[in-house]
């Protein structure tokens, strides 16, 4: 049996896993113990941990209502991890996936969690070196975070469009405005929330069965493009890639704030259990093509643009903006659906100029830690 | 009736390399099989069985008609351990810096010191000690690219290997001045000299990166494979023009190596990296170096050899343990690092020759020592490296 914690509702936290790269040729090294040695020596109170292999690191801001406050959070987060980084030469940067590393020479990180993953998925643990965003969303009760998860599934395309930015892999260019989610559906417990599960009395019941069948052991085995997150008493979401600047990712929570606050706030809101129906097609044209998807947005079998659908919802979502006090945000997030503009795009855009992935790499290591570069 | 006459059967100079390869890869590979040490000391250990020390497959003309190939090997290993030198990150880490610079110079004082002491002469003393300074570029380049070795020892390893090769090299060529002061040349030479050894090799290498950038450029953003045969065009070129301007070519390449590294639009000038491109002419260099190798050379030089070794290993040990802290490394890792650094410079044998003719009467004295150095560093160095990463858990064992 689960407890779901209680959280104040609307409150915002995120999770960002960065590359660490090293500056001869800005690919991926075995870095994070180095890295966290340097951080560990100064002062500071935030939260910066491994992840599962030598060359990420993951970074989480404390708990938010206003998005603003997590902006300049994340600014002096950086501000520390830029510090230690160059004193031990190294690359910090964002983006979904490394575009020319080789999973086969990633190292998993010393922890028993990541040796069990390893031990269990073989090499599927080191292919996992991708780079994604979580935003928590807190939530009152447990039947709240189970309805709060079906009404944002529905979005998972905008969030997938937002924050594409690994469209090469393993140095090639998948054509994919993100290739990462590849790598995340390789896993067995990847997908989405069962549809039948309504309140959280049925999500317990689904996961002692689980539970019961020895599939799980815990909801880290749930590789849920997103799902509720007890501990927290959050709704997590799982789906982003790592944005290439520190501004976006506000813009990506800032939305799921938004969205969470109409839902909240109308109960009559529900979530059909056909739109599981779509779920998977719309991801992928997400996925594929950004905000040139065209998605089957209705039960009808109609369809529309991605793009559309972004500025629709985002219409729709205007006086919640207003009351949560990210208007600023919300231009920001219109600004990016009207001009189609893409992470993903500005990478295509570099290599196109300079013929070179780790040129690439090092245009987003200067972008995500020194803020520059991308006007070039 | 006409008598048949049987072809000379005397290696030619592409047999020679031929050999040099072949019997390289094939007895390393032995020694890999009996043993687990790097492969490069395979390398060394065949030249040494097939050069004129021991089978006499390779004689000394044929050793000199491979020196294309091993003066190339050089320049693309000093080139890139040039562009290991990030200026960025000393200037922002300039304890670094300055720990490196304090390191060569305890190194040298006490090396110096130590020959003096031993009974050398000053002039023999001062090349010796400024050899001593240098860490092989090439012995750790290959390393590093055997073991997939990662890791703040290995950066700093990196970064510590080019700056003491840099000061060696301008240290030597300022011994060689002063040796000929001392051998009653006019002062007016021996001033000229060393500034010209110094400032035109450090010229040759700007010049060629300012070059290098805007011709590749021009070339275009895709044109990987003739961006990368024009690099080694001009790496070739510099280590040709370097020697038929009479500067040192090792310092020019370093110099190469740094421009481009530290030049605008020039980060990634070597994508896809050098190393595995540079293999070939890495297996000669090394099974030529241990061609040249002279083990009678012990008899007679062995213990200003092993005092030499001793005194510049313990040096670099108790420096780096000390020093550790400081340049944010654990006192082990510091050790490590000292130990990692053992290997001489593989340009020193080239150096040595130069310096024989400027010690007049001490040359025989100098190139003794310096050749019984060699016997002990060339075998054991790499393998204490080697150690080194292992225990600093920074080589990578296969998957």
């Amino acid at each position: 049996m689960l407890d779901f914690t209680h959280s104040a509702p609307l409150t915002l936290g995120v999770e960002l896993e960065l590359m660490i790269l090293n500056r001869h040729d800005f690919n991926l090294t075995r870095a994070s113990d180095d890295l966290l040695l340097q951080v560990g020596r100064r002062q500071h109170a935030y939260d910066i941990k491994p992840e599962i292999t030598q060359g990420m690191i993951e970074i989480g801001t404390a708990i938010h209502s206003d998005v603003n406050q997590m902006q300049l959070e994340l600014y002096s987060i950086r501000a520390l991890l830029n510090e230690c980084a160059e004193k031990l030469n190294l690359g910090l940067a964002g983006g979904g996936a490394h575009p020319f590393q080789h999973w086969s020479r990633q190292a998993i990180y010393p922890k028993e969690r990541y040796h069990l993953v390893s031990e269990l998925y073989g090499y599927l643990a080191k292919q996992f070196t991708v780079y994604g965003q979580h935003i928590h969303i807190g939530c009152p009760d447990g039947d709240s975070a189970v309805r709060l998860t079906h009404y944002l599934a529905r979005y998972i395309p905008h969030f997938i469009a937002l924050s594409a930015s690994s469209p090469f892999f393993q140095g090639v260019d998948t054509r994919f405005q993100t290739s990462r989610l590849t790598s995340v559906n390789a896993f067995p417990l990847s997908g989405c929330m069962p549809a039948n599960v309504h309140d959280w009395e049925g999500f317990n019941r689904y996961f002692g069965h689980m539970q019961q069948l020895g599939i799980v052991a815990s909801m880290k085995d749930f590789y849920w493009d997103i799902r509720p997150k007890p501990e927290y008493g959050t709704v997590e979401i799982r789906i982003c890639d790592t944005p290439l600047t520190l501004e976006t990712p506000v813009l990506l929570a800032a939305y799921a704030q938004m969205l969470a606050r109409r839902c909240l706030n109308d109960p009559s809101l529900m979530a059909p259990e056909s739109q599981y129906l779509t779920y998977s097609y719309n991801r992928f044209q997400a996925c594929r093509f950004g905000f040139d998807g065209s998605i089957v947005a209705d039960e009808q079998g109609g369809t529309r643009s991605l793009q559309e659908d972004v500025l629709d919802t985002l219409q729709a979502l205007e006086e919640h903006a207003a009351a949560l006090g990210s208007l600023e945000q919300w231009r920001s997030l219109r600004q990016r659906a009207l001009t189609r503009r893409t992470d993903s795009d500005w990478l295509r855009k570099v290599l196109e100029d300079s013929g070179s992935l780790s040129e690439v790499v090092r245009r987003q290591s200067e972008l995500w830690m020194y803020g520059r570069g991308q006007e070039g | 009736m006409t008598t048949l006459t049987w072809p000379s059967l005397a290696l030619n100079p592409l047999a020679a390399l031929g050999l040099l390869l072949a019997a390289g890869v094939l007895g390393a590979r032995l020694l890999s099989r009996a043993t687990d040490l790097p492969a490069l000391t395979g390398y060394v250990l065949t030249g040494l069985i097939i050069g004129p020390a021991g089978l006499r497959l390779l004689n000394a003309d044929l050793l000199l008609q491979a020196e294309l190939f091993v003066q190339l090997a050089l320049g693309l290993a000093l080139f890139d351990t040039g562009r290991r030198i990030d200026l960025h990150w000393l200037r922002r880490e300039g304890t670094l810096l300055i720990s490196t610079v304090l390191y060569a110079t305890l190194v040298f004082a006490g090396l110096y010191t130590a020959l003096q002491w031993a009974g050398l002469d000053w002039s023999v003393s001062a090349m010796m000690a400024a050899l001593g300074m240098a860490t092989s570029p090439i012995v750790i380049l290959e390393l590093l690219r055997e073991t997939r070795a990662e890791g703040q020892l290995t950066e700093r390893l990196t970064a510590i290997t080019g700056l003491t090769a840099l000061m060696s090299y301008t240290v030597f060529a300022l011994a060689i001045g002063s040796a000929r002061v001392a051998g009653h040349q006019s002062t007016e030479d021996s001033l000229l000299s060393p500034a010209w050894l110094v400032l035109a090799a450090l010229a040759l290498g700007v010049a060629a990166g300012l070059a290098t950038i805007p011709l590749r450029r021009w070339l275009g953003a895709r044109e990987r494979e003739q961006q990368q045969v024009l690099l080694f065009g001009l790496i070739a070129l510099v280590v040709g023009a370097a020697a038929m301007i009479g500067t040192l070519p090792s310092l020019a390449m370093l110099v190469f190596g740094l421009a481009t590294r530290n030049l605008q639009g020039g980060l990634t000038l070597t994508e896809p990296g050098l190393s595995s491109r540079s293999q070939f002419f890495f297996v000669a260099f090394f099974v030529a170096a241990g061609a040249q190798l002279m083990p009678r050379s012990l008899t007679d030089n062995w213990l200003p050899a092993l005092l030499f070794l001793g005194l510049r290993s313990g040096l670099g040990l108790l420096f780096w343990c000390v020093a550790a802290s400081a340049n944010g490394l654990a006192r082990a890792r510091g050790l490590w690092l000292g130990l990692a650094l053992n290997p001489l410079s593989g340009g020193a044998a080239m150096l040595m020759s130069l310096g024989i003719l400027s010690v007049g009467s001490h040359g025989s004295r100098f190139a003794g020592t310096m050749m019984a150095v060699f016997v002990i560093s060339e075998i054991v160095g790499p393998i204490l490296t080697r150690l080194a990463l292992d225990k600093a858990g920074e080589s990578q064992k296969e998957a």
